[in-house]
């Protein structure tokens, strides 16, 4: 045993050192884009397009006032002006965060409230109006793109908050739909019947019985579509206009007063990743806190 | 306190027929046992009663009124659930107290029902524990109980509430639900595939098998006339010993003829359907009703001993007879070992007779 023991230990070290090295490669492979976006955001425009590349440099906040202070100016995506915009980064952060967060809220409530019933209730045709809805998903969203700008031109939905949000909670709303419901579907329905019987209506056996016990699925719910919504381009650049445009559209049109200042692209999308990263951050916390299913002896 | 009755209820899970039209009355105040295999649909008519499955077909009443569309949440009775259904996100303590919040129940009120509950159930250690699906599977079952038994209902409906219990625990709890009946005068209507439980808690029992109901009667009347071969088998221990053999009639006479084995049945007249000469039949004695070395000259027959299983207060042997081997109790410790040949009596009046086709008794 004892001699057994002392070979194979040099062994498992060595196959434990392997998985690290994997790791660390791995990992800086697959994070090197993003050091190096945050690096450049802290380079002056000589120092971001040096050869060879700067690895060790003087840091500058030069970029990050000047997203805020100074106008920008911007290509016009439709008729290819270049403008002097009215405000610096701020407006684009304030509407991006008011279209995600509201596109968010409105399609996981309607999405989540929709799913429970065709989870529990199974409401005639069910298996149809799943696959309605799935199949919203099918055609690719340029499909519709100009339809939908004319559209929006005609009713008045063009370069507003709502007309936006209304949109990402249509393009959203299936995948809310879909995921909410094989979470609900998991839960034993033994669990809701308990409550029924000890004296709960329907709705109070929905949030307090049902809802604690998909939270984790509500928390990965959010998290798809806030990536979603928040990386959205193609219909944010038709529909909107400088008072309601998105930072995923503003990146793409900002331009520097002579040829692209590369410091300051990247000083906006190190700010415009930051929530995406934080908000993962703290879900997958949330998620590893693991599924609460398994109160029950096996299903009947 | 509330006598409830069943009226032909049918119900289908899509294809699957669960019941093919129940019939139940049970009285207030009583405790009746519903006895089945797996699936035989126990836990479907506890459901409907609790109001949780809606009956495809049939009425439901309590004290006479039909509450079919009386939803669960007003119906004011607990139901144990066999697969538990405790709630995954809520303390063992929020748990039991879940019934009584939901009906408003005070907040001393609560706090002391739940902690006397806890006592009978001998859970009380368990009260603070955060995370239920941690408990053992025993601990589940009794928190799971202590939820159904917190509350006062019209009707308590148990399924296979103590399966999962040790011995003793769960003489404890049938002494528990005994009390409970008596004294608080409540209906208990309780499910299990268990005979022993059934027999020792109920005063009625319902024998079901695919989803109908076989036979509604007395343990001791269920003991004594089976209605056919699925009660008579599916109650006793040891199982009843079943022969199959052919009728012999001898001018007013009746005898049961199968191999060597010939047994007198008694006077034709005995039996109200007539018996054909020739009929093939099944019957059916007790191993409690098999007499060794009996003194009578009525039925014996030379049987050897093919083994010997001493329980503590009784001995099951088995004995082959010739055709079959069948099984006799003998009372405390029997001297017989394997090889032993024995004289057996089996008393016509313990005997049995069934149709051997559709397996419904001849009487």
């Amino acid at each position: 045993m004892g001699n057994n023991y002392g070979r194979r230990r040099p062994k498992r070290v060595l196959k434990s050192l392997a998985v690290y090295v994997a790791t660390i490669i791995a990992v800086v492979f697959f994070m090197f884009p993003i050091f190096w976006l945050i690096a450049t955001a802290f380079k002056t425009r000589a120092q971001a397009f040096s050869t060879p590349p700067l690895f060790v440099w003087e840091p500058t906040f030069r970029n990050f006032i000047d997203i805020f202070l100074k106008r920008q100016t911007e290509i016009e995506a439709i008729t290819g002006q270049e403008i002097e915009l009215a405000t610096g980064a701020e407006q684009f952060f304030y509407n991006s965060f008011i279209v995600t967060i509201s596109s968010i809220v409105i399609a996981t409530f309607i999405g989540t409230l929709a799913a429970y019933s065709f989870s529990r209730y199974r409401p005639l045709g069910t298996n149809t109006l799943m696959f309605f809805i799935l199949s919203t998903r099918m055609l690719p969203a340029i499909v519709v793109a100009i339809p939908i700008y004319f559209f929006y031109r005609a009713v008045g939905l063009y370069n507003t908050y709502h007309g936006l949000i209304m949109l990402y909670v249509m393009f959203n709303l299936p995948f809310a739909v879909w995921m909410m419901k094989s979470f609900f579907d998991e839960i034993p329905r033994d669990i809701e019947q308990a409550a029924l019987v000890d004296g709960s209506t329907p709705w109070r056996v929905f949030y307090k019985i049902a809802i604690p016990q998909v939270l984790v699925g509500l928390g990965a719910t959010v998290g798809f579509l806030t990536i979603n919504i928040w990386n959205e381009f193609l219909f944010a650049l038709l529909l909107t206009e400088r008072s309601t445009r998105t930072i995923p559209v503003m990146i793409a049109g900002t331009r520097g007063e002579v040829g692209i200042n590369w410091g300051l692209i990247a000083a906006i999308e190190t700010l415009y990743v930051l929530p995406a990263l934080v908000l993962i951050f703290v879900l997958q916390r949330y998620l590893l806190r693991g599924m609460t299913f398994g109160t029950v002896r096996g299903a009947r | 306190m509330t006598r409830v009755e069943i009226r032909g209820v049918k119900k289908s899970f899509n294809s699957l027929q669960a019941l093919r039209g129940i019939s139940l009355e049970v009285e207030s105040g009583s405790f009746t046992a519903l006895l089945g295999p797996t699936g035989a649909g126990k836990t479907t008519v506890l459901k409907c009663i609790a109001g949780v499955e809606r009956p495809d077909e049939g009425e439901i009443l309590f004290d006479g009124e039909v509450v079919n569309d009386v939803p669960p949440w007003r119906r004011n009775v607990a139901l144990f659930f066999q697969t538990y259904a405790l709630y995954p996100h809520m303390s063992v303590y929020d748990n039991i107290a879940y019934p009584l919040r939901e009906r408003k129940v005070g907040r001393e009120e609560i706090e002391a029902r739940v902690r006397q509950v806890a006592e009978r159930l001998r859970i009380t250690h368990l009260l603070d524990r955060k995370d239920p699906a941690t408990l053992s599977g025993g601990e589940m079952q009794r928190v799971a109980l202590a939820r159904t038994l917190v509350r006062n209902p019209r009707v308590f409906l148990l399924d296979e509430p103590i399966s999962n219990l040790d011995a003793k625990l769960r003489e404890e709890m049938r002494l528990e639900f005994k009390r409970i009946q008596r004294e608080l005068k409540q209906t208990i209507i309780y499910a299990t595939p268990d005979f022993v439980e059934a027999f020792s808690l109920a005063q009625k029992v319902a024998v079901i098998r695919d989803g109908e109901i076989v036979q509604y009667d007395t343990p001791s009347n269920l003991m004594r006339n089976p209605k056919n071969k699925f009660v008579a088998t599916f109650i006793g221990s040891p199982t009843i010993n079943m022969l199959r053999g052919r009728i012999r009639r001898l001018e007013n006479k009746l005898f049961f003829l199968c191999g060597e084995i010939r047994l007198f049945l008694g006077d034709a007249g005995l039996y109200s359907s007539g018996i054909e000469d020739g009929a093939e039949v099944e019957i059916g004695f007790r191993p409690q009703s098999v007499a060794i070395e009996p003194s009578g000259e009525d039925n014996v027959l030379r049987a050897r001993v093919m083994s010997s299983e001493f329980m503590g207060h009784e001995t099951i042997l088995t004995l082959d007879i010739g055709p079959s081997e069948i099984r006799a109790v003998v009372m405390g410790a029997a001297r017989y070992s394997y090889g032993d040949e024995v004289r057996i009596g089996i008393g016509r009046g313990s005997l049995l007779l069934f149709d051997a086709e559709r397996g419904e008794v001849i009487r």
